[in-house]
């Protein structure tokens, strides 16, 4: 396989240029995109492109290298002069390979479906279509668009290292979104609404998509400015999931190893509310950040991190493992440590329950900004949604902030929807937070 | 170059079929960086990116696809998948000068390959100990430097043939202060220009002034929560024009009426004080360009005059489509990624005000002097920006730093509300990069010291 060849020569050209160890992924990704806005196809992407990234390591010295270019005179090069700037780099005793070799075992982890190779172009290009069209006879307010979008695409990982590991894995992934707008008079109300699975087939409806972005939409026609004030706030599901990317960064282990965490001396520590079991799963059937391996070639593993509000651990690759005294968990990634289905456990009640059980409170269904500041947990974001009133969605708001300290919404998590969906890498169901700020007029 | 004129030729008359416009993109762009921490160099990388974008125009649908095999089967494959979207037959033969014609250069010295290791390990380590010994509380320092040099050449069906060669530096430092609570510091500087750069600009300021944030940062209070009169500083406080403007000017949502800007070219925007330049011609500047990725020459735009609208930023599709000249603002990541408007360097000229009086006006208040970032929602105009460095102001006088808040407001709403501009404009320390679409190309922000009657300030202190 001519993948495997590349790799293997690059961790040859590697060792050849005086590396100790080395080690070489390739990526060869089929991609497919439209767009389509008001009926017609706007947008037509489809490509075949390769990746590779090479790390060198001697004695201790780290150098990476990320190429396009699969030419062997230019490999070759390229991959020596990284190898001569790892010369530069601090030799650090932790830095190097995995110490052991695991042979990837023969998993059905369900991250490969060929009904994406299969699906003509011609049906993508109509449900492009269709989610506009939906989208537009959902509500006579929706008279303009973002665009809609089908994209897909399916990828070829393979990884050789010097030590010995030589793994090889298929994954696809396929996606439908809807990004609309209502008209109010001269004020504009954006919705959106994304489906992702690693097949069609395992999607949500074109109907549902385009509807739920044209509700999103419509909804929002009347919103107005809250007042300022403190009280409970529930996240929708897609948002919530935000507050977990968060949290997500808190427990890399790259970040506490340099001091940029709130969590940084907390493990086992009880740093959530009951409710918060916080779950990492590299190996979760059909996960969108599933894989047998990582990109060292340690096997993916289900993580618990938050068991019932205590910490019980970060999570690492090999380096960050070693510098923190602990095994690698399986999340190391090229550039940095990611998180893998990473997830808080569901609830019992709906989303419905949780806002007929909120007398006063915010509902929110979309953030901007992305400045949580981990070293203090500081956390503020621009913020849509509804003002609940009584256990009922009284009035839409927009334009106002949420505010809080990520380890006191954690702490303060009171209620956990049933609403959990495996998306994307990170997810979350819908979750109440007992009070945060308001801020508004 | 890897690609020849008469490869060009030929892709573009495959692509373009009965198409109405086909382009190609090349683009070899190398680059190395070098991470720092723990006061020792951490980790090297090295990156080769190298391919040919085409895409195929055909009334408001465009065709694109990419590849990084250079071989001329492998070109022509593309070229034939990109014009999927037009109809067929109607051939066209594309003819090209021999040679591309090289732009008048915006970029400071004679772009070069990046390759010496020590220079880059020796910055790194002078901005190290310059962080450290600014005060014992610095207890983390973190950083990086990246150089890279892209080389591109653009053909079009028009007949364009022309290439550019862009050089690019950036070294950032992050630092963790212990004081009342851990304090984090973040601040960078870069240029299209080479490593000399860091000849004037020394590593050791760039660290001290990251270090000094840190320390401010540690000993900061709750952000106030509600609506507050805000002094934006100079420089870096160009982030609001970029994100409660810029974004919604540019074409594409305001040919598709998506932007609250649509259809309002002429018309009062924003307070007369409020005067808001584009430029990607700016001398060396992060966001410069001699040409845009379409080919385009770089300009300077006037997109806002005394808070009229006068222009949005075009490329070449969408001025095709609404008649009228792109405005060199065409601009992608890479090879992979399809055109789109985007910013350059935005900023806003000088206003009558000095600081003094600015924050001397205000009763009650916030003095935002830096943000990490922005973003704004283009349909509805709500933006928001990130406080990196910020202050209470108590009857004229700056108070306690805050804690990093998010500001939120509306984006003509806040421009109407603009009340005074200073006299001190700077165009912010190079380091920002602007994401739209999942693209990220690098872009420079700057404005003199402004207030803003009210908006609404997002920290968790109540009352």
């Amino acid at each position: 396989m001519a993948d495997i060849d590349v790799a293997r020569d690059a961790v040859e050209y590697a060792l050849a240029a005086g590396a100790s160890d080395a080690d070489a992924t390739t990526v060869t990704l089929e991609r497919f995109r439209t767009e389509a806005r008001d009926r017609k196809v706007t947008k037509l992407e489809e490509s075949i492109g390769r990746s590779m990234t090479v790390r060198a390591f001697v004695e201790g010295r780290k150098a990476t290298f990320s190429t396009s270019d699969f030419s062997r005179e230019g490999l070759r090069e390229f991959v020596r002069a990284t190898v001569d700037a790892a010369h530069f780099v601090v030799a650090d005793p932790l830095a190097g390979p995995p110490d052991s070799v695991v042979d990837p075992a023969p998993l059905d982890l369900q991250i490969y479906s060929e009904d994406v190779r299969r699906r003509d172009n011609e049906a993508k290009l109509e449900d492009a279509r269709a989610l506009e069209a939906i989208g537009r006879a959902f509500d006579p307010r929706i008279t303009l668009t973002n665009g809609s979008n089908v994209a897909d695409g399916a990828a070829t990982i393979t990884l050789v290292t010097s030590r010995g590991f030589c793994g090889s894995y298929q994954a696809s992934s396929a996606s439908r979104s809807a990004n609309l707008i209502a008209t109010e008079g001269d004020r504009k109300r954006s919705g959106s609404y994304g489906s992702a699975a690693r097949s069609y087939a395992g999607l949500e409806t074109v109907e549902f998509v385009a509807q739920l972005a044209a509700r999103r939409a419509v909804e929002q026609c009347g919103a107005r400015k809250p007042a300022t004030l403190r009280c409970p706030v529930i996240f929708e599901r897609d948002v919530a999931a935000h507050v977990l990317a968060d949290v997500f960064g808190a427990v890399n282990a790259a970040n506490v190893a340099v001091g940029n965490s709130y969590l940084l001396g907390k493990v086992g520590s009880k740093v959530g509310s009951d409710l918060v079991t916080i779950v990492d799963d590299g190996r979760r059937p059909k996960g969108m950040a599933t894989a047998p391996f990582d990109s060292e070639g340690v096997p993916t593993q289900r993580t618990v991190v938050f068991e019932r509000g205590v910490l019980e651990t970060f999570l690492y690759d090999t380096y960050y493992g070693r510098k923190l005294a602990a095994a690698s968990t399986g999340n190391a990634s090229d550039g940095g440590i990611v998180a893998r289905n990473f997830h808080l456990a569901a609830g019992t009640q709906s989303l419905e329950q949780l806002i007929a059980t909120t007398s006063r409170g915010v509902l929110v269904i979309e953030t901007i900004g992305f400045s949580t500041e981990s070293v203090t947990g500081t956390y503020s974001r621009g913020a849509r949604g509804f003002m609940i009133e009584g256990g009922e969605l009284a009035y839409p708001i927009d334009e106002f902030t949420i505010a809080g300290n990520l380890a006191e919404m954690l702490g303060s998590i009171d209620a956990v929807a049933d609403d959990l969906r495996f998306d994307a890498g990170v997810v979350s169901p819908s979750f109440r937070v007992a009070e945060m700020t308001v801020s508004g007029n | 170059m890897d690609v020849d004129a008469g490869t060009f030729e030929r892709i573009l008359t495959r692509a373009l079929g009965a198409g109405d416009y086909a382009d190609a993109f090349y683009e070899r762009r190398v680059s190395r960086s070098y991470r720092l921490q723990d006061g020792r160099i951490h980790e090297a990388g090295l990156s080769l990116t190298a391919g040919v974008g085409i895409r195929v125009v055909s009334g408001e649908c465009s065709g694109y696809a990419y590849s990084d095999d250079l071989s001329n089967e492998a070109l022509m494959r593309t070229a034939a998948v990109a014009s999927l979207i037009a109809k067929n037959g109607g051939e066209r033969r594309i003819a090209l000068p021999p040679a591309p014609a090289t732009p008048a250069s915006v970029y400071e010295g004679e772009p070069q390959l990046p390759t010496d290791s020590a220079a880059y390990v020796a910055l790194l380590m002078r901005a190290d100990a310059a962080a450290r010994a600014y005060d014992p509380r610095i207890t983390a320092v973190n950083g990086f430097i990246s150089e890279e040099l892209q080389a591109v050449v653009v053909a079009t069906s028009e007949g364009r043939f022309i290439t550019d060669r862009r050089p690019l530096v950036t070294l950032a430092i992050q630092t963790v202060a212990n004081g009342k609570q851990r304090g984090n510091g973040y601040y960078g500087d870069g240029r299209r220009a080479g490593l000399e750069f860091y000849q004037e600009r020394t590593p050791e300021d760039i660290a001290r002034e990251s270090a000094r944030i840190a320390i401010v940062n540690s000993e900061a209070v709750e952000a106030p929560a509600g609506e507050l009169e805000v002094v934006v500083g100079s420089g870096g406080g160009g982030v609001l024009l970029h994100e409660a403007v810029g974004h919604g000017l540019e074409a594409d949502f305001n040919r598709q009426g998506a932007s609250l800007y649509s259809g309002r070219l002429g018309e009062k925007v924003a307070n007369e004080l409020v005067t808001i330049f584009d430029d990607g011609n700016l001398a060396g500047e992060r966001g410069s360009l001699s040409i845009d990725d379409e080919g385009t020459p770089s300009r300077h735009n006037v997109l806002v005059e005394r808070g009229v609208l006068r222009s949005y930023l075009q490329d070449h599709l969408n001025a095709s489509l609404m008649n009228v000249a792109s405005n060199g603002c065409g601009r992608r990541q890479s090879f992979r990624s399809m055109p789109q408007p985007r910013m350059c360097n935005t900023y806003m000229p000088a206003g009558d005000s000095t600081y003094d009086e600015i924050v001397g006006s205000v009763k009650r208040g916030v003095y935002a002097k830096s943000f990490s970032g922005g973003q704004v929602d283009i349909s509805r105009g709500d933006f928001v920006f990130m406080v990196a460095e910020g202050y209470l102001i108590e009857d004229g006088r700056l108070a306690a730093p805050i804690r990093g808040a998010t500001l939120i407001g509306n984006g003509p709403a806040a421009m109407t509300r603009v009340v005074m501009v200073g006299d001190d404009p700077r165009l912010a320390s190079g380091s920002y990069t602007c994401g739209k679409g999942g693209q990220y190309v690098p872009v420079g922000v700057g404005m003199p010291t402004v207030k803003i009657s009210h908006l609404t300030v997002g920290g968790s202190a109540v009352g």
